[in-house]
């Protein structure tokens, strides 16, 4: 099972790795991936902002290190460099500051554990990624974000791995529901055609037009008299990435119901969804019972990091 | 010494001539924000710039290439000085610290040869770069070359041992099969990378060592570039508004037909041309008089602005340019903030003037004086710009100031007037009005002449206000009156 599941990650050029909450498992599968890869095939590693402490700030767990092969070329904040145990050459200095000092580009020259602060700007990560393909990496790897901003990830990756588990929520119902809902909005249709902006009211743009770009944000007290007037029907809304869509999962079903297309404007593909059944917190669900469900609600493999990895 | 306020700068256009300039580097950058001016004692330093600027102004054409190689390789360099400065202090640096030092002279090793091609034709003065080799085969022992900064195993043969142990555990650590077997080796690893990382701080402390007698040609190196920079952005300046050497004097300043960039271009974006102004004067007091309309204000701030120029090393917007070298530059412009100053506006005037004077007879200055005593009644006014008038033919400055007040002129040592209406037919615009809806300010506006004429022996009343009056069709009735009055 183990090795199907994980053969398409290496189709994405940009692959983000984000997590609806800590210890959903994204550094196990972040070195899972990193032990996968081939020798000699160049990988870029870095992360949107700080990620990667050997202990996790938030709940005091112990967290798995980051550890690379000899080769891999990293971009971290300065002062994270003290904190990483292989051999460096620096290969370049980006300008990007971090809280942290600036990004730095790094190629391991040994194999060893690295501490991970990147950049925190959808378009610097785009920049670092640029600069890795262009030292010869095959494939970048962001360590992502967590909870509502990953939905972001799409402005960056091409390819998305979403980690979830039962830190997330003591009851296993709402970590499914949850999760599937921003699997849903992360895997929203790309707009084909994006529609022009204008500055006429939602409703009055989508009379006219039957589409819409809806400018910021799509929130569910926009769309619920737009429901309610029937404007919505058969409409067609376009938002620029899925973490502009703050949509409830009530709102998203009334929305396909009358056969209102949303679609993004960036898109990404989720390659696979990871559970870790454990909580940090002290409780456990029943690994099958998990999966089981995780699978039912969404369409594309689900892996148990605990032991599918 | 000349010094310059932000909001004086931006009166007279100096801020937009800087704005203008792309310097490249950290260092250029850093020379055109904290601008110097050159003082008296710098005379053949200054001479030396105006030179290079000189040279390197006429070789825009042919050396145009070079120029943008050179600015794009100054774009390159980054501001090394804070690590140059702990390396002094006997502080060992860190990697990415080696790493911009290395950089910094590899792109100085970039920069060579680039300045050296450009010098051929430009043979600029002062300007000199060190061979960075020396200081690179120590960051780079095994001279790659390459951009990025690494240790090489061969630094020391402990290292060499070192490393070579921690890639031994590395592979036991793919092959090791328990988890107590792999702890095991963890540990023996983490012992590795500790001894590995003290050893790297020796060859680094050891680097540092070697680097520190470079220390002082990289600064200079730093401050060549800063100087090559804004050598390329004055020549490139001087080509966009024309502007040419001036001849260094002793006293007299003579501008003739300059320009001021930032009303030239101001002007050209509404379809109109900036009327070059000349000028000349000497040690004493040149008055400036003319009607109301901002030509006299605007001739004394493109003195200032052009003079200010030189001494830092620019060439001036004129034809021709003559200009001493000045210790001081005073300039007393219509201000709004005397407003807010809580002094009346007269009041705070006479405060700053007083304090203008005390540094303008210092030294030999330029001190100007824009419709100074406006804030008064006409009477009193006149009689305090005529005695400062008197006062300033005596002072060791070349004093310019602009008036509209009588009887002022006939105590200046020099006087100018605007040339305004005095060749423009009054009766062909009031027909060309009288016929149409336009604007008649504008019109009358467009008509003026801005430039100055000397004025020699007694000078006629300008007549330009009873010109305007004709030319809005006032009543004839008034009109006359007017004309029998004057």
């Amino acid at each position: 099972m183990r090795g199907s599941l994980l053969r398409n990650w290496t189709e994405a050029r940009t692959l983000s790795i984000v997590g609806m909450c800590k210890n959903a498992g994204k550094t196990t599968v972040l070195n899972r991936l990193l032990a996968e890869n081939p020798p000699g095939r160049v990988l870029g590693l870095t992360s949107i902002g700080r990620d990667g402490e050997s202990v996790d700030v938030v709940t005091g767990t112990e967290k798995p290190g980051i550890f690379v092969r000899e080769g891999t070329l990293i971009a971290t904040a300065k002062d994270m460099l003290a904190l990483s145990d292989v051999t460096m050459e620096i290969v370049d200095a980006t300008g990007i500051p971090t809280p942290l000092g600036e990004v730095v580009l790094v190629r391991a020259r040994s194999a060893g554990s690295v501490q991970l602060a990147g950049p925190s700007i959808a378009s610097q990560l785009r920049t670092v990624s640029g600069r890795f393909f262009s030292l010869g990496a095959e494939q970048t790897i962001i360590d992502g974000a967590l909870g509502r901003k990953s939905l972001g990830a799409r402005a960056v990756a091409d390819g998305v791995i979403l980690c979830t588990g039962a830190s997330y929520d003591r009851r296993m119902e709402k970590v499914v529901r949850d999760t599937a809902n921003v699997f849903r909005i992360m895997n929203l249709k790309k707009a084909e055609t994006v529609p022009e902006g204008s500055d006429l009211p939602l409703s009055d743009a989508l009379k006219a037009n039957g589409e819409a770009l809806v400018a910021g944000a799509l929130t569910d007290s926009q769309v619920l008299p737009l429901l309610k007037s029937g404007a919505l029907k058969n409409t067609r809304l376009v938002v620029k990435d899925p973490s502009k869509v703050l949509l409830s999962p009530d709102v998203l079903d009334k929305l396909a119901v009358r056969n209102v297309a949303l679609e993004t404007v960036e898109a990404a593909k989720t390659l696979f969804i990871t559970v870790n059944p454990v909580s940090a917190y002290g409780w456990k669900f029943d690994p099958d019972a998990f999966l089981a469900a995780m699978a039912a609600a969404v369409d594309v493999p689900v892996i148990n990091v605990k032991e599918g990895l | 010494m000349i010094s310059i306020g932000f909001d004086d700068r931006g009166k007279i256009g100096l801020q937009y001539v800087l704005e203008s300039l792309h310097a490249c580097s950290p260092f250029g950058i850093e020379r055109v924000q904290k601008l110097r001016f050159y003082s008296p004692a710098e005379r053949a330093a200054l001479e030396t710039e105006l030179g290079n600027v000189e040279r390197a102004k006429n070789a825009a054409g042919a050396c145009a290439a070079q120029y943008e190689a050179i600015m794009a390789a100054l774009c390159q360099l980054k501001d090394v000085r804070g690590s140059l400065k702990r390396l002094s202090a006997e502080e060992t640096l860190d990697h990415v610290e080696l790493f911009e030092i290395k950089g910094f002279l590899l792109r100085i090793a970039d920069l060579i040869p680039l300045f050296a091609e450009m010098n051929e034709t430009v043979r600029a003065e002062g300007i000199a770069f060190h061979d960075p080799e020396p200081a690179l085969d120590v960051l780079d022992p095994e001279r790659t070359r390459s951009r990025g900064f690494y240790i090489p195993d061969g630094a020391t043969e402990a290292l060499k041992r070192i490393r070579a142990e921690k890639k031994r555990l590395e592979q036991r650590l793919y092959e090791a099969e328990t988890e107590p077997e792999k702890n095991e080796i963890r540990l023996l690893r983490t012992r590795v990378c500790a001894d590995e990382e003290a050893e790297e701080r020796t060859v680094r402390k050891a680097m540092c060592e070697k680097l520190r007698p470079f220390v002082s040609a990289m600064l200079s190196d730093a401050d060549a570039a800063g100087r090559l920079d804004f050598l390329i952005q004055k020549a490139l300046f001087a080509v966009r508004y024309g502007a040419v050497r001036p001849g260094i004097t002793e006293t007299a300043l003579e501008l003739i037909d300059m320009t001021n960039p930032e009303l030239v271009d101001l002007l050209k974006g509404k379809g109109r041309a900036f009327v070059p102004v000349s000028i000349a004067a000497d040690r004493g007091a040149t008055v400036i008089t003319g009607a109301n309309m901002g030509g006299k204000s605007v001739a004394m701030k493109t003195v200032a602005l052009n003079v200010l120029l030189m001494h830092a090393g620019f060439l001036v917007c004129a034809k021709q340019a003559r200009i001493p070298m000045f210790s001081c530059v005073k300039m007393l412009f219509d201000d709004a903030q005397s407003m807010q100053s809580g002094l009346s506006g007269f009041g705070s005037e006479i405060v700053r003037f007083n304090e203008a004077l005390e540094e303008a007879e210092k030294g030999y200055s330029l001190f100007l004086l824009d419709e100074f005593a406006r804030g008064t009644n006409p009477d009193e006014g006149a009689v305090i710009v005529q005695a400062v008038t008197r006062y300033l033919n005596g002072v060791n400055a070349i004093s310019i100031l602009a008036t509209h007040y009588d009887g002022v002129a006939a105590y200046a040592k020099t006087h100018y007037q605007i040339v305004g209406l005095r060749d423009v037919d009054p009766e062909s615009i009031r027909a060309e009005l009288a016929s149409g809806t336009a604007d008649g300010p504008a019109v009358i506006a467009r008509h003026m002449d801005y430039g100055l004429y000397r004025v020699d022996g007694k000078a006629d009343c300008p007549k330009d206000a009873l010109h305007i009056c004709r030319m809005l069709s006032m009543k004839p009735e008034i009109l006359e009156r007017i004309e029998t009055a004057y």
